[in-house]
């Protein structure tokens, strides 16, 4: 029997994810307040009863725009970590499957990859294209497809030298139908895994590009352009720069620790080690 | 051994290559006509027209690519459009300051790394260990900009220590210095929160092998056995990582300029990204590639420098 | 000169080694044997001072009168290597991949006797010389992989005499290397204990290899010495049930091929499902009612020599009586 006790890096982890994601949805249906409503006369409101944790220098309420924030981060981080773990995915089954110089070409294509970090990259685009989320979402999804096709490909090979591989094959089935049916459930955890940790990256990256002007747009509220606009208010409103920061170390040390937290629980070397 | 850096080496430049027609395609072919993007929507047709005629544009995109790259080999990137002066000289003038701020960040790293994922590998189980791999966990977790602006909050809105951003040039030299304090140590951190966790996995994973006991068995401190015995023993996947995190200090160093409006490469790249200078983009974005390639190379050959037994084998 | 007294160690699943009691002095040499498991190694660690943590040790070590039972790791870093050395099993995986073979060996010279780099080079070169390491000039700056098993322990050996150790511990020295091998590096122990006047604990899985090496014998079992006397005598007269066991499984030239071993059934148990008696109850095929519960003590069968078994004392009863 394998041990699988949960560790508290999951649960934690779990519980800040969970928070997350829910705040991310309320959003959808419930502020407190419209995020975009402007009123001058109220700029700088400290915390109180009506606004939780204040209001900027436009008077617009802190927590409506962090929970708007949040549901936005999350989706662009769906959209790309998705996109790029489908496609890199299907890559990395295509090249276990084949192995020979489609194997080869596929992994000397993923290397290139690497040669671009995901900011690096979301910068290239947005200065062809100009700046906007969507340029984001597709820069991260890009640099995540190899990232995800070298996971899932090593994972695959292991698979393919399992006995019942070998008795699919004997039993005539075909290359792709032992792909879907045998290989993808076996390497689902790894591929997991490695979704939660891109996930909190492409929280980080998002926050990075809109901090600098290439990620959301206004009136769009991101916790990363808020805190660029908090950066020339510091003298003046330091609270401003506490709250979008801490909503992304959240997050991302959420998604983090569960990534970790499911890795240990799936990984048959460190069972074995902690049996030890 | 020449073999594996020969190959190492093609590898290199294949990649090199293939980076360079990515940049290319990215800027030139992909969005259509760069004149527009530089001029924007209002521009009239002649404006573009000459443009596109001053810039090159009307050639066929191969040959564009050729001088492009034949230009870089010898170290000339063009002109920039905004500011008017060859890239490279631009290049030349920000080098510096961005050089010094990703060797000194690599450097404090790499220290504080080592000894935090030592020092908990050496408390394994206890609460030394505990508490350095929570502070990782946190590293890991805070963006670099906000550590940066907290940082800004403390030492200089409040405590007044340290300058909260800009550059006085290298005249002052200890002005300088002192510049480059807060924005070398929230590179730091964030870098090395990563570096010491497995700093740390690597040095259990050393810790457990035969060798260790007999360093020990010979009388050796703990500390003796874990800086000389395990620690180059550890090394392979350290080194790994920190060609790894070359990118990103490449990407952090570009961020971190630009919350200290630090004059360097960084910041250069923003500056003509906001003034639609695609030539001056195209030419950093290449640099900055280039030399994240480049570390992974220097990687691959460092293993050969650190475990005797890759010179033999792979002949 | 090392006495050790009522040596037990006892971790959180119970006892694993208990009341051990053995002497070596300069030039002798002592072997230990017993199945896998008997804790063979975690005696040759206890007098290393090498226990692992979260085990319990008690009892006495005497090293050079000193008393070293309950000594803090400091003072036991200062007997290692310079009193008491140890090789281990495994001479493949023993030294430092990264660094020449001269260079591992030279250490300890540098920063134990305080040699200088030239100096230790020359004395690590003269202990390849010793240790009969073949073209040893040439082997000080070669890399451990370049090695073959037989040279990387005699590499061993020589760091382990670097600084004059009165006591050298081999961790069955012989079970990796081949037969050949394993007879060259045995006669090079015995040799060295001579010339050098140097205790040798030599543990082995091998019987051959102990009764070519050793003067006298102590043969263990579940964690208890069960029986000890002179290695010739103990072999060729066990008295403890377990030793005629062990020498019944012990392939025989003549034997070879034409019947089937005799082997003991089963396999020493973990320790927290050891009997309380005697370990050996439970496998031991003659036992009587008390065996299981009650612990057998030592009785002499010759001078210097004795046995811990119900069966010995009923004996010596019987034959007084
Ligand atoms: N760190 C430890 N914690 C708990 N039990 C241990 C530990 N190390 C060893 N033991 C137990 O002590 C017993 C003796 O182990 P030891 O390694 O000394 O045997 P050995 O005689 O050297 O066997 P082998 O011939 O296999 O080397 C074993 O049953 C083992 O399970
Ligand atoms: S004491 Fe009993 S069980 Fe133990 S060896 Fe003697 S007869 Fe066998
Ligand atoms: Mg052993």
């Amino acid at each position: 029997m394998r041990e699988r006790r949960l560790s508290p890096n999951l649960i934690i982890g779990a519980v800040l994810v969970a928070l997350v994601c829910g705040v991310a949805l309320l959003s959808v249906v419930w502020t407190p307040h419209p995020y975009a409503v402007i009123d001058v006369g109220g700029k700088f409101a400290p915390a109180s009863a009506e606004h939780w944790l204040g209001t900027d220098q436009l008077g617009r309420d802190l927590v409506s725009q962090l929970m708007v924030a949040a549901g936005n981060s999350m989706m662009v981080a769906l959209l790309a970590v998705g996109v790029g773990c489908v496609l890199g995915t299907a890559f990395g089954l295509l090249a276990a499957a084949r192995g020979g110089w489609t194997e080869e070409a596929i992994m000397r294509v993923s290397d290139l990859g690497f040669a671009f970090p995901a900011l690096l990259f979301a910068i290239m685009l947005a200065a062809a294209y100009g700046p906007s989320l969507s340029v984001v979402v597709v820069a991260i999804a890009f640099i995540n497809i190899p990232i995800f096709a070298r996971v899932s490909r090593a994972a695959a090979n292991q698979v393919w030298h399992r006995e019942y591989v070998y008795a699919a094959r004997a039993a005539g089935m075909g290359r792709f139908a032992i792909s879907r049916d045998h290989i993808l459930p076996n390497i689902a955890a790894p591929v997991i895994v490695q979704a939660t940790i891109e996930f909190a990256v492409s929280i980080l990256t998002e926050a990075a590009l809109s901090y600098l002007g290439l990620g959301a747009q206004p009136p769009a509220p991101s916790w990363g352009r808020m805190l660029s606009e908090a950066q020339t208010l510091m003298y003046l409103a330091p609270q401003l720069a506490i709250w979008p920061g801490l909503c992304i170390f959240t997050a991302v040390l959420g998604f983090g620790l569960l990534g970790d937290g499911l890795r240990d629980m799936t990984d048959p070397r460190l069972i074995r080690e902690r049996r030890a | 051994m020449s073999y594996f850096i020969a190959r190492r080496l093609a590898g290199f430049l294949l990649t090199l290559w293939a980076v360079s027609v990515v940049v290319f395609a990215v800027m030139n072919v992909l969005p259509g006509d760069p004149a527009l993007t530089i001029l924007g929507i209002d521009s009239t047709e002649e404006a573009r027209a000459a443009l596109r005629a001053r810039l090159g544009l009307d050639q066929p995109v191969v040959l564009r690519y050729l001088d492009w790259v034949a230009g870089a080999l010898r170290g000339d990137f063009g002109t920039s459009f905004s500011f008017g002066v060859p890239v490279s000289g631009l290049i030349g003038e920000r080098l510096p300051l961005t050089f010094s701020l990703a060797l000194s960040g690599m450097v404090v790293t790499v220290i504080l790394a080592l000894v935090l994922g030592i020092t908990a590998a050496a408390r394994h189980g206890r609460p030394g260990d505990w508490g350095i791999m929570l502070l990782s966990q946190m590293g890991i977790a805070i963006p670099a900009f906000w550590l940066s602006m907290l940082l800004v909050l403390l030492f200089a809105v409040r405590l007044r220590w340290l300058p909260p951003g800009g550059f006085p040039g290298w005249g002052d030299p200890i002005a300088a210095l002192r510049s480059l304090v807060l924005p070398t140590a929230a590179l730091a951190l964030v870098q090395s929160a990563v570096l010491a966790r497995v700093t740390r996995s690597a040095a259990l994973e050393v810790m457990r092998l035969d060798f260790v006991r007999t360093a020990r068995a010979s009388g050796f401190g703990s500390r003796h056995v874990l800086w000389r015995h395990v620690l180059p023993n550890a090394l392979v996947p350290i080194v790994t990582i920190v060609g790894l995190q070359f990118a990103g200090l490449v990407t952090g160093t570009i961020v971190i300029e630009n919350v200290f409006y630090l004059p360097g490469l960084g910041r250069l790249l923003f500056q003509s990204i906001a003034n639609r200078d695609l030539i001056t983009v195209q030419a950093l974005v290449m640099l900055f590639a280039t030399l994240v390639v480049t570390a992974n190379f220097l990687v691959d050959i460092a293993y050969v420098i650190i475990d005797p037994r890759l010179r033999g084998a792979r002949g | 000169m090392i006495e050790v007294e009522g040596l037990s160690i006892t971790s959180a699943a119970g006892p694993i080694l208990r009341d051990v009691r053995l002497h070596v002095a300069a030039g002798e040499r002592l072997g230990v044997v017993g199945e896998s498991g008997s804790g063979k190694t975690l005696l040759a660690m206890s007098l290393m001072g090498m226990v692992p943590d979260g085990l319990h040790v008690t009892g006495s070590i005497r090293i050079d009168g000193a008393e070293m039972g309950g000594a803090d790791e400091a003072a036991w870093r200062r007997l290692r290597a310079r009193r008491v050395a140890m090789i281990f099993q495994e001479p493949m995986s023993a030294l430092n991949p990264l660094r020449r073979v001269g260079d591992t060996v030279a250490e300890p010279l540098i920063r134990h006797l305080g040699l200088s780099p030239r100096a230790a080079r020359d004395k690590a070169l003269a202990l390849f010389e010793e240790t009969g390491i073949l073209g040893p000039e040439r082997r000080l700056s070669q890399y451990p992989h370049q090695l073959s098993g037989g040279q990387r322990q005699r590499v061993l050996i020589a760091l382990a005499l670097a600084c004059d150790p009165e006591l050298l511990i081999a961790d069955e020295p012989t079970t990796a290397l081949d037969a050949n091998v394993a007879l060259r590096i045995t006669r090079l122990l015995v040799r060295l204990a001579r010339e050098r006047r140097m205790g040798l604990l030599f543990i082995s899985h091998d019987l051959a290899a102990v009764s070519r090496t050793t003067e006298r014998l102590m043969v263990m079992y579940g964690g208890d010495v069960v029986e000890t006397g002179a290695t010739a005598e103990v072999l060729r007269a066990p008295a403890h049930p377990y030793t005629v066991g062990l020498l019944a499984a012990r392939p025989s030239l003549a034997a070879h091929g034409k019947r089937r071993l005799p082997t003991i059934p089963g396999s020493v148990p973990p320790p927290q499902e050891l009997p309380r008696g005697c370990r050996f109850s439970g496998r031991c095929g003659q036992e009587i009612a008390r065996c299981a519960d009650e612990r057998p003590q030592p009785v002499a069968t010759a001078p210097g020599s004795w046995a811990a078994c119900h069966l010995l004392r009923a004996r010596a009863k019987g034959a007084g009586a």
